[in-house]
């Protein structure tokens, strides 16, 4: 790798803070990895994204990353600050300053899937194995004939509700211990573990068919990273836990675990 | 320097459809629902469908349950005529309003997460605009999932779609519509990702592409809404409807604008100056905090302008606050959770214990490509385009008119969604000529690309983008007026010829982000002119669209504006009317359907 020359803004003023980012790039056309600072005065309530938007204004409009909500709502935009996962669109840069206590950040990609050009990755292959762990009902429990939908009491989502607040940013799978390439990852399997907890869904046998595999829920070593590092702090390891003990309370297939 | 390009890939398929929000995704279930075979192309320019913009919804989908024993489809259809300031279609309204019910259930037995009340049953909230017995009072119509609801159909409609085996093309750039003999017939889409043209030959397109809420500075819209639906239908001179008819939505985080949802008012929230005072039944005396969006941001901003704003020191912004503080626990826990975490995160501020700074922020296109009822586009003379349709955002058949309604954008996704799918699935069977495209397909596409990538001078893309979302900001915002349109056009002019001397750094075709942005840029300034220049010519206040030197709705501009570019350039007008089809009816209510004076 080789590091190329330090571009930096030349603002200054209230409110602004000068920090230092460090960028693992990566040029597919030449297949070349290399490290890239800049130095940058930005306002302390910016968010990271904004700091890449300024550094695309400023410095280096052919700096690529990714994201699309940027506002923690659909996880395009995860990325390693530090070598923590975070969303890109939430780390205020006071609050990484705090964090790291530095004002010097590295930034990489998500080492997840293969990246595409600098801080972007190949969230298509990501995902495939979320697909895997099909994220829907396989075999909806038929209805009452007094009924138009299922009666579902609050009680009974209660269990699995912070479950379908994930967003697949994949920030539990870079945390994760075990490789990806082994474990079909922590929110792949909270996808299906959220249709076992589902009291609407029936095909139980299948859907345990992968989380018991060998790539399954016994790769997952139980360190509880991905609860730590959970931007929407989801407790996925609960979930996890709950899946290798065989309960899915509330649910057709509770007594199936 | 890149040589001549040419197609990597020439594919067929029956329909392709390019979006893979809400609307797009629910037209493809629906055709593969009951014809499983049937071979579709789904394109998307994120990353991958859970991505879309949709996601992003938070308050709740409208939509009559049958068992209700106070509320009616025709009390919503009225409040959506009203709202709309009297210029939605009423065919549209009719027909979307009394599909809704099904909707929710089609989303409830695919696996959606609805809140339940303690009965078990679908819970409700009230919104903005939303009444019984035409405007009495509030309604509880909203069905929704936590603060999340957007999240909640995406999620399921793309479970769905890969539950059905679909094979998503994401990170794909529609470019160009492929026509023969005045018929769409296919598509020229870029890969994003590998840097490869292909060329798509389909019996139907569907434009499902989102909205355009990137042509303002702040906007609760995503990166991705760069208006590029409207781009490719305006770059083959064909017209987008009512582009002026673009919503602020009143409840922005002050800052970067990220959407605090009308939620928080149908939950009891209150807005309040800086001296505290609940403002907003000098506006709206009845609905107060519940009138409909255009009315609430008015209010926002003129608060503001008379100086009973408060400045935010980090973005040395001025805003109002927003008061949930008397809410209890659990609606701040669990029916507002995402919203809760966004003050948290994003302005350090505990909305149980302390006030939430808000400001109006761009938020939703009204406007859009025309269509019939069933979603068929139409050109200047509003004949059909054979195989061409569209639906959701970037669409317009008319469902909102001039001011949407809170929850009756994602309703509009879904039944819309479904109805292009049936009509789709009608025209499917029909034997259809043989339609080619055109021999002459890829060269626009190839020479415009060729030219972003040989350009030279001193612009660049972000600085270019900066200061026309600026420039749409300040004068093409809440409030209009002819001085400030016609300095925003000039400005938009000046960045048109700007935008030609941008140089790219990244020369490569692979995953180059700054190149996507080049496109999307050239979406966006077509689309800010349209939008401009039908502002500049719509002399009267209609709905969101407000003009201070034409202060009043005027009879004389009861009509959709149909904009066209024409090849000089140049925006031309045409007018599609209202359908006033329940007025006409003569049924029970129809004169309650006429143009009548819109007070909340």
């Amino acid at each position: 790798m080789m590091v190329c020359k330090i571009l930096k803004t030349r603002r200054s003023g209230m409110g602004l803070v000068d920090i230092t980012l460090n960028i693992r790039r990566y040029d597919p056309d030449q297949d070349r990895t290399w490290w890239q600072k800049y130095q940058v005065s930005v306002g302390e309530i910016m968010r990271f994204v904004d700091v890449l938007r300024t550094i695309n204004t400023e410095l280096d409009s052919s700096l690529a990353w990714n994201s699309s909500c940027e506002h923690g709502q659909c996880g395009t935009c995860a990325i390693l600050v530090n070598k923590s996962p975070v969303l890109a669109c939430e780390l205020l840069v006071e609050r990484a300053i705090n964090r790291f206590n530095t004002t010097n950040f590295t930034l990489e990609p998500l080492s997840i899937a293969p990246v595409l050009r600098d801080l972007v990755v190949d969230l298509e292959q990501a995902y495939s194995r979320v697909h895997e762990a099909q994220p829907y009902i396989i075999q909806p429990a038929p209805l009452r004939e007094d009924e138009t939908y299922s009666t579902l009491f609050p009680r009974n989502q209660e269990a699995f509700l912070e479950a379908t607040r994930c967003i697949n940013c994949f920030c539990c799978a870079q945390a994760c211990l075990s490789s990806h390439h082994s474990f079909i990852g922590p929110n792949a399997s909270m996808a299906s573990i959220v249709r076992l907890m589902d009291p609407r869904e029936t095909a139980c046998e299948e859907r345990l068919k992968l989380l018991y595999s060998d790539r399954g829920l016994y790769r997952c070593h139980t360190s509880r990273a991905c609860s730590f590092v959970c931007p929407k702090e989801i407790d996925v390891a609960h979930f996890l836990a709950l899946a290798k003990q065989g309960q899915f309370a509330h649910s057709h297939c509770s007594d199936k675990g | 320097m890149p040589g001549k390009f040419s197609f990597h890939d020439h594919i067929s398929c029956d329909v392709l459809v390019v979006g893979a929000g809400g609307a797009g995704l629910r037209c493809v279930t629906e055709i593969l629902e009951h014809r499983p075979d049937t071979n579709i192309l789904v394109v998307t320019k994120v990353s991958h469908p859970q991505k879309s913009h949709t996601g992003t919804a938070q308050g709740g989908l409208a939509a009559v349950d049958p068992d209700d024993p106070i509320d009616s489809p025709i009390y919503h259809m009225f409040d959506t005529w009203k709202g709309s300031d009297c210029t939605a279609d009423q065919n549209v309204v009719q027909r979307i309003v009394e599909s809704a019910w099904d909707e929710i259930l089609w989303l409830e037995r695919r696996g959606m997460f609805y809140t339940r009340n303690e009965e078990g049953k679908l819970a409700k909230r009230t919104f903005g605009g939303h009444s019984i017995r035409f405007g009495e009072a509030s309604a509880f119509r909203a069905v929704f999932e936590s603060d999340r609801t957007g999240k909640g159909i995406l999620d399921t409609m793309w479970g769905e779609a890969v539950k059905k085996g679909v094979k998503f093309y994401n990170q794909h750039l529609l470019t160009e519509l492929l026509f023969n003999h005045g018929a769409c017939v296919g598509a020229v889409l870029f890969d994003h990702k590998k840097g490869r043209f292909i060329s798509v030959a389909a019996k139907m397109c569907v434009l499902s592409t989102g909205g355009s809420g990137q042509v303002f500075r702040v906007t609760t819209n995503c990166r991705h809404n760069t208006g590029d639906g409207l781009g490719v239908i305006l770059q083959h001179g064909l017209p987008v409807m009512d582009p002026e008819a673009v919503q602020f939505h009143p409840t922005g985080v002050v800052g970067p604008g990220i959407l605090a949802s009308e939620a928080l008012r149908g939950e009891g929230g209150i807005l309040r100056n800086k001296n505290l005072e609940p403002y907003m039944e000098k506006y709206a005396p009845k609905m107060k905090d519940l009138a409909p969006r255009d009315v609430v941001s008015r209010a926002n901003e003129l608060e503001i302008r008379e100086g009973r704003g408060v400045l935010n020191p980090d973005h040395n912004i001025e805003h109002v606050w927003i008061d949930l503080r008397h809410l209890s626990d659990y609606v701040h826990d669990v029916k507002l959770k995402e919203i809760s975490t966004f003050f948290k995160k994003f302005v350090n501020i505990d909305p149980k214990t302390q006030l939430a700074p808000v400001r109006p922020s761009n938020h939703y296109h009204m406007g859009g490509i025309p269509t019939t009822l069933h979603g068929e586009v139409q050109d200047i003379n509003l004949n059909v385009i054979p195989g061409l349709y569209a639906i959701g955002e970037c669409a317009c058949a008319s469902f909102h008119g001039f001011n949407r309604l809170a929850t009756n954008s994602i309703l509009e996704l879904i039944t819309m969604g479904k109805i292009v799918g049936q009509t789709v699935l009608t025209n499917l069977k029909q034997t259809l000529p043989s339609n080619e495209p055109a021999s002459e397909k890829g060269e626009y596409t190839f020479d415009k690309f060729s030219r972003y990538l040989n350009a030279q001078g001193k612009h660049n893309v972000d600085r270019i983008k900066s200061d026309l979302r600026s420039t749409m900001s300040d004068k093409v915002g809440v409030f209009r007026d002819e001085k400030g349109l016609t300095s925003a056009l000039d400005t938009i002019h000046e960045l048109q010829e700007a935008a030609q001397n941008i140089r790219l750094e990244c020369k490569s075709l692979t995953m180059n982000q700054e190149l996507a942005q080049r496109w999307e840029l050239d979406n966006l300034l077509t689309v800010s002119l349209v939008i401009a220049q039908s502002a500049l010519e719509r002399r009267e206040s209609r709905g969101a669209h407000t003009r201070e030197d034409y202060p009043e709705r005027e009879d004389a501009f009861n009509y959709h504006t149909l904009a066209q570019i024409s090849p000089e350039g140049n925006v031309v007008f045409s007018q599609r009317p209202i359908n006033m089809d329940i007025f006409e009816s003569g049924a029970d209510y129809a004169d309650k359907f006429g143009y009548i004076s819109r007070k909340y």
